[in-house]
C-alpha cells in the first residue's frame, strides 16, 4: 500500500495546456500515472497527447470519474481552481503555483478541510508511490533510481530536499512507501502531522522521514503527536536552517516560510522538541539510512521481546 | 520622508481625542488561516496578555469561506467584557475591519488603540497594516516600484543585492535571491532546502559563506548569471561552491552556461578561485563538458552528496591558502 495515491488513481491536469502542464503529463504517463483528463476554460474538445479536454471539471469528472487533480493554473487563479474541483467532487488536490495570495490559500485550504478532501501544497512538487503513480513534477530523468518503492513514508517542506532524502535511502538499499512534498509556501494544505497519520494508518509505511525549516509549527505538532503516543512509527527527522539563528529574527533565506519569528521556530529548537519526543534527528542526509536501520532493528528487538513475554 | 523605505505620500493631523476607553484589535494569519485577537486593554503587551490566558484577551480563528458576522463579534467583545453599551459599535466596527483586512490583502491589520470617546464615539486612533506582496497585482495603487528594499536586520542594501533585485523587475523567468554576509565562501545554491542545508553543513565545517542564495528555474541563462555576477562580485570571496539539489525537471546545463557568463565578466581566474560544483539531473552530460573548458573547475562524479560538495569546497580553499 501507500498514501494518497497508488497505481488505480484517477487524475486530471487542471491548466493542460500549459508547458509545464504538458512537460510533467509526459514524464508521469511514462511512469504510469493514470491521466484521464485535462482542464482548460475555452479549450475543451481538444485532445493533448492523447489526453481528452474539457472546459470544467465536473464536465471532466462526469466522462472519467477522475477523482485526483494536479492544479498548474498561476497563482492568482489558484482559489477557484481549487473550488471549482472540489465542486466538482475531487478528493486529492495536488497544487504547485507558489507565492498564492494568503487570503486566497487560506480560503481554498478551509473549502477543501471542509469537503474532507486532502489539499497538498501551495508551492509543491507533488508526491510519488515509487513504482505506482505519481502527481506533479517530482520525480526528473533518473526516477527509477532515485525513488525505490519501499516501505519508508517521507514528508518534505522542500521539492528538492524529497529528491535527495529518497536517494539515499534508495543508495543504501532502502525504499519508499509515498513521499510527499507538503510545499514552500507560509500557508499550505496538507500539514505535516497530517501526511504522518496517514502513514501511521499504513501497514506498509514501517517508518517515516520528515524534513523540516526554521518557520511555524510543522515539526512541533510532530513532535507533540509523538510525545502523546499517536504516531508510534520510528520518525527520523532532519532540519537544516541551523545558520539562520546567527542572523536577525524575521530575515528568509529559501523559502519564504522558513523564517522564523520566534525562539519555537528555530532549527535547534525543533531539533530538541523532536528528540525530547523520542524522535531521531540526523545531522545531515547520509545519516538518515543508518538512523533508519538502526531504529528499525531496535524496534524489531523490542517486538521480540514483548512477543516473549 | 520615508518610511521603511517607503516615501509617504501624506501626513494626516487628526484632532486630539479624549478617551473613555481602549480596546486593541487585530487582524493576523495563523498556519491555516485568518485569526482575530481582540482586548479591553489597548496599548498593552498583548501578546502576553493571551500568553498569559487572560479574561480580557481573546483570540478567535475566522473561517474564511464564511467570514466574520456582526453577531460572532458580539460575542466575542462580550467575552472579554466589554461594556454593553459598547457592544454594537464594537461589533460593527469589527466585521466592517474585517472586510477592509480582505479586501486590502492585507497580512495583518492592528488598531490599538480602538477608542471610546468622552462624546460616545468610537475612533480608531493607532492602525498598522502589512500588505501581502503575493496579492499586490491586485492594489497597483500600493506597489512603490521606487520603494527601498531594507537588507538583513535592517541594514540598507548593498550594491550586489540592488543588482539582483532589480534583475528581478528587468529579467523575465524564476526569482533569483541574494542576501549578503561577511564570509568568505560565495554561495550559489539552489533548492530553498537544499541551500539551508549546504549552508548549515559549511558553518559545522568551520566555513563562513559571504552570502547566502536560491533560485528558480529560468528559460535562459540571463537571468541566473546575474545571481552569479553578485555572487562573485563581493570583495571577499576565495572560492565558490556551486551546489543544487538532485534537479528534477531543470537542465544542468542552462546554470553551468550562466556560471561562464559571469566569470567571464568577472576577475576571477578558476584556476585560483576554486570552484565546486554538485549538479546532477537532466543534461548532465552537456553541462560537464561545458564546466571541462573552464580549467580548474571541480565538477563532482554523480552521485556525491551535499555534504561532498560542502567539503570539497572547505579543502579547496584551504589548499588555496596554504600555498
Amino acid at each position: 500500500m501507500s498514501i494518497l495515491i497508488d497505481s488505480a488513481t484517477q487524475v486530471l491536469i487542471q491548466g493542460i495546456t500549459g508547458a509545464q502542464a504538458r512537460f510533467d503529463l509526459s514524464y508521469s504517463r511514462e511512469y504510469g500515472t493514470r491521466i484521464v483528463a485535462g482542464v482548460t476554460p475555452g479549450r475543451g474538445g481538444e485532445i493533448v497527447e492523447s489526453v481528452p479536454v474539457f472546459n470544467t471539471v465536473a464536465a471532466a469528472v462526469e466522462a472519467t470519474g477522475a477523482h485526483a487533480s494536479a492544479i498548474y493554473a498561476p497563482a492568482q487563479y489558484v482559489k477557484n481552481a481549487v473550488f471549482e474541483a472540489i465542486e466538482a467532487g475531487i478528493t486529492l488536490l495536488v497544487c504547485l503555483a507558489e507565492s498564492v495570495p494568503r487570503h486566497d490559500a487560506a480560503a481554498a485550504v478551509r473549502f477543501a478541510r471542509d469537503a474532507g478532501a486532502h489539499l497538498i501544497g501551495f508551492n509543491t512538487n507533488g508526491l510519488i508511490s515509487p513504482g505506482k503513480s505519481k502527481v506533479g513534477g517530482i520525480g526528473g530523468d533518473r526516477i527509477a533510481e532515485i525513488y525505490k518503492p519501499g516501505r519508508v513514508g517521507v514528508c518534505s517542506r522542500s521539492g528538492g530536499m524529497s529528491g535527495e532524502i529518497c536517494w539515499e535511502l534508495s543508495k543504501a538499499g532502502l525504499g519508499v512507501s509515498t513521499c510527499v512534498s507538503i510545499g514552500g509556501d507560509p500557508l499550505i494544505g496538507m500539514r505535516m502531522l497530517e501526511v504522518l497519520r496517514l502513514f501511521e494508518a499504513d501497514p506498509e509505511t514501517d517508518a517515516m522521514v520528515i524534513y523540516g525549516e526554521p518557520g511555524g509549527t510543522h515539526e512541533n505538532e510532530v513532535a507533540a503527536a509523538i510525545k502523546a503516543g499517536e504516531i508510534t512509527k520510528p520518525v527520523v527527522g532532519l532540519l537544516a536552517g541551523y545558520f539562520q539563528e546567527r542572523y536577525p529574527t524575521g530575515a528568509s533565506f529559501g523559502h519564504f516560510a522558513a523564517m522564523f519569528r520566534t525562539q519555537s521556530e528555530t532549527a535547534t529548537a525543533k531539533r530538541r522538541l523532536l528528540t525530547q519526543a523520542g524522535a531521531e534527528v540526523a545531522s545531515s542526509l547520509e545519516e538518515i539510512p543508518s538512523i533508519l536501520k538502526c531504529v528499525g532493528t531496535k524496534k524489531l528487538l523490542l517486538d521480540k521481546a514483548n512477543a516473549r513475554e | 520622508m520615508q518610511v521603511n523605505g517607503h516615501a509617504a505620500s501624506g501626513v494626516y493631523i487628526e484632532e486630539a481625542v479624549q478617551i473613555q476607553a481602549e480596546f486593541f484589535l487585530s487582524y493576523g494569519f495563523g498556519e491555516v488561516g485568518p485569526r482575530l485577537i481582540v482586548s479591553c486593554f489597548g496599548g498593552v503587551d498583548i501578546e502576553t496578555e493571551v500568553a498569559l490566558g487572560s479574561s480580557q484577551a481573546t483570540v478567535c480563528d475566522i473561517n474564511p469561506v464564511r467570514g466574520i458576522t456582526q453577531w460572532d463579534a458580539m460575542g466575542l467583545w462580550e467575552r472579554v467584557g466589554a461594556d454593553r453599551k459598547h457592544l454594537v459599535a464594537l461589533a460593527s466596527i469589527t466585521v466592517n475591519l474585517y472586510h477592509a483586512f480582505t479586501e486590502a490583502d492585507a497580512l495583518l491589520l492592528e488598531v490599538n488603540p480602538l477608542v471610546i470617546t468622552m462624546q460616545d464615539t468610537l475612533s480608531i486612533v493607532g492602525l498598522m497594516m502589512e500588505i501581502d506582496a503575493s496579492a499586490l497585482y491586485r492594489h497597483q495603487e500600493w506597489s512603490d516600484p521606487d520603494g527601498e528594499a531594507i537588507g538583513l536586520g535592517g541594514r540598507p542594501v548593498t550594491a550586489r543585492e540592488r543588482l539582483v533585485l532589480e534583475a528581478n523587475k528587468a529579467l523575465t523567468g524564476g526569482a533569483i535571491r541574494y542576501t549578503e554576509l561577511d564570509g568568505d565562501i560565495a554561495l550559489l545554491v539552489g533548492g530553498g532546502g537544499a541551500g539551508l542545508h549546504q549552508h548549515d553543513l559549511l558553518t559545522l565545517e568551520g566555513a563562513w559563506p559571504a552570502n547566502h542564495s536560491d533560485l528558480s528555474p529560468s528559460p535562459t541563462p540571463d537571468k541566473p548569471a546575474v545571481l552569479f555576477d553578485a555572487v562573485l562580485a563581493h570583495p571577499n570571496v576565495r572560492g565558490m561552491l556551486l551546489g543544487v539539489n538532485l534537479l528534477q525537471l531543470a537542465p544542468c546545463d542552462l546554470l553551468v552556461k550562466a556560471m561562464l557568463i559571469a566569470l567571464k565578466r568577472s576577475d576571477k581566474d578558476p584556476k585560483r578561485f576554486p570552484i565546486v560544483i554538485r549538479l546532477f539531473g537532466p543534461r548532465e552530460k552537456e553541462a560537464r563538458e561545458l564546466a571541462a573548458s573552464i580549467p580548474g573547475v571541480q565538477y563532482l562524479p554523480y552521485g556525491a552528496s551535499l555534504r561532498d560538495g560542502v567539503r570539497a569546497i572547505v579543502s579547496a580553499m584551504s589548499g588555496v591558502n596554504n600555498q
